[in-house]
């Protein structure tokens, strides 16, 4: 076989007169050629191959390289051996660690071809000295926090205004977390500069999103695709709220006591009955319209601004023992009562 | 067909104003260029702070996340940041699903398969923007595999500006 490839190969050209040379080129011519170059003959077939046999490919033993352990120093840098991420590798760990789940009684396997120490993510390339010296070269890139803002409180009187937001890494085919685009802005009402009609009216305004329990105002965006513009819409709603509130709407005369977002006494009908009283007792009563009950000075009523303490507070805040106790104190003081004695 | 032949008539046209732009620019740098000489001073951006920043790690296994916790907050004592709090949860988070043990019959045979979450929080707090961005970037380059990071940042503003009560003379 190997003669037609190299007769193939040589001479494919003029064959019948360069014989000698493809006769030269093979390698089973050459003893026929050796007897004598005149003598014509056929060739043989050498089926056995008896002449010249292949040779033997002879198989390597390669050499086991011992393990990287046994040539580790013993005072090596870590971090240099196991620099990055990478699955357990037991020959370059020199540890005895052992790891699996046995019958009782056994020895967990050993680290060598132990599948159970590949399969769980390792921290080999974040030793103690390693992060430590990660930890210096990236140290040139902090900053301080600055030295007077050293408490809650410095801090929220001269940065009142907080931006929430959250990033997510995680693995998935995706990076993007649609949750990355919500942004909440956390303002405390106290720290905005409204008057008295601006308050009510942002409180209004922004309705469930002020807590009365924290005095925070607590604006969520997520209505748009990406986090800076959740971020300018929360802006501007927080600034549509603001001088909106300021605004005064000639309709907004037309408040009614009903619309009270708090009991005023001096509207009411607790200071006309008192004053009612108060005139009927000193023969002076006489017919008084609305202004002039609002303008009445309620001082010269003996113990009158602690009725009118109490009965603000007992509307305002609610039925509860306390503010009960000081409606009764109040009216017992007013009539001239004795006190309730206490049990 | 037709389409084409309104891609063919709409091509020229493009080519035409392309040049029209290009001759605008150019009008325009000329008579922009004695105003231009001015340096122009870039904006001093300001760093960040936050108040706080919240890790949450999810995973499924509570000894990497345990290992990982741990990192985090020796990366974050050698940078300096104040940790106030670390903890785990006491038990994992599952979702449970359960089918019958049998495809078709058998109802009061089922089995029940759960995934199970592990949690882990590290609150800190009082991060300049720049210390924020680079522990930020070394614990999530850091990450190991079948872990999530979810990181709450809390950022402190000054009021805008423009939050100030409006003057009577521009009412009227």
């Amino acid at each position: 076989m190997s003669i037609l490839i190299k007769r193939s190969k040589s001479g494919c050209f003029n064959s019948a007169c360069n014989v000698k040379l493809w006769r030269l080129n093979s390698t089973s011519a050459d003893s026929a050629l050796k007897k004598g170059e005149e003598e014509e003959e056929f060739r043989v077939l050498d089926i056995l191959k008896k002449r010249d046999k292949m040779q033997r490919r002879v198989v390597k033993r390669t050499d086991v390289q011992p393990d990287r352990i046994d040539r580790m120093a013993t005072n090596q840098n870590w971090g240099n051996v196991w620099p990055g991420p990478k699955t357990f590798h037991p020959s370059s760990v020199p540890l005895p660690i052992r790891q699996g789940y046995v019958p009782k009684g056994q020895a967990p396997p050993g680290k060598k071809a132990n599948a159970e120490l590949m399969k769980i993510p390792n921290f080999l390339h974040l030793t103690p000295p390693v992060i430590k010296s990660q930890c210096e070269a990236l140290k040139q890139f902090c900053t301080e926090w600055p030295n007077l803002l050293n408490s809650e409180e410095s801090i929220e009187k001269h940065y009142p205004l907080e931006i929430i937001s959250s990033d997510y890494c995680h693995a998935s085919p995706s990076i993007r977390n649609p949750l990355a685009r919500v942004v909440i802005l956390r303002v405390q009402l106290a720290d905005l500069k409204l008057d008295k009609h601006a308050t009510d009216k942002f409180k209004r305004l922004v309705g469930d999103r002020y807590d009365p329990k924290t005095d925070l105002v607590t604006i969520t965006a997520d209505r748009c695709p990406t986090k800076v513009q959740n971020l300018d819409y929360v802006n501007y709603l927080l600034t549509a709220c603001y001088h909106e509130s300021w605004n005064f709407e000639d309709w907004e005369k037309e408040k009614t006591e009903d619309d009270m977002e708090y009991y005023d006494w001096d509207n009411n009908a607790s200071k006309r009955s008192l004053i009612d009283w108060y005139l009927r007792v000193k023969n002076e009563l006489k017919i008084m319209n609305d202004e002039e009950y609002k303008a009445f000075d309620i001082s010269q009523i003996e113990n009158g601004a602690q009725y009118k303490a109490s009965v603000s507070k007992y509307m305002n805040e609610g039925e509860n023992p306390q503010t009960v106790q000081e409606y009764s104190i109040a009216v017992r003081k007013l009539f001239g009562l004795p006190q309730k004695k206490l049990v | 067909m037709n389409a084409i032949r309104s891609i063919w008539r709409l091509t020229p046209v493009r080519g035409v104003t392309i040049p029209n732009y290009a001759i605008r620019s150019l009008s325009a740098n000329t008579t922009a260029l004695p105003h231009a000489v001015e340096p122009v001073v870039p904006p001093v951006e300001l760093d960040k702070l936050y108040k706080r920043v919240e890790l949450e790690m999810r995973g499924i296994d509570p000894a990497v996340l345990l290992s990982y916790s741990w990192f985090c907050v020796a990366a974050a004592s050698h940078l300096g940041i104040e940790v106030t709090k670390s903890w785990a949860l006491r038990k994992a988070e599952k979702e449970r699903h359960t089918l019958l043990k049998c495809v078709h019959i058998y109802k009061k045979h089922k089995v029940q398969y759960e995934i199970r979450t592990y949690f882990r929080f590290i609150h800190m707090q009082r991060l300049t923007g720049s210390t924020c961005d680079t522990y930020l970037e070394y614990i999530e380059r850091n990450l190991p595999e079948g872990c999530a990071l979810k990181v709450t940042k809390i950022e402190c503003q000054k009021l805008p500006e423009h939050l100030v009560p409006p003057k009577k003379e521009s009412e009227e």
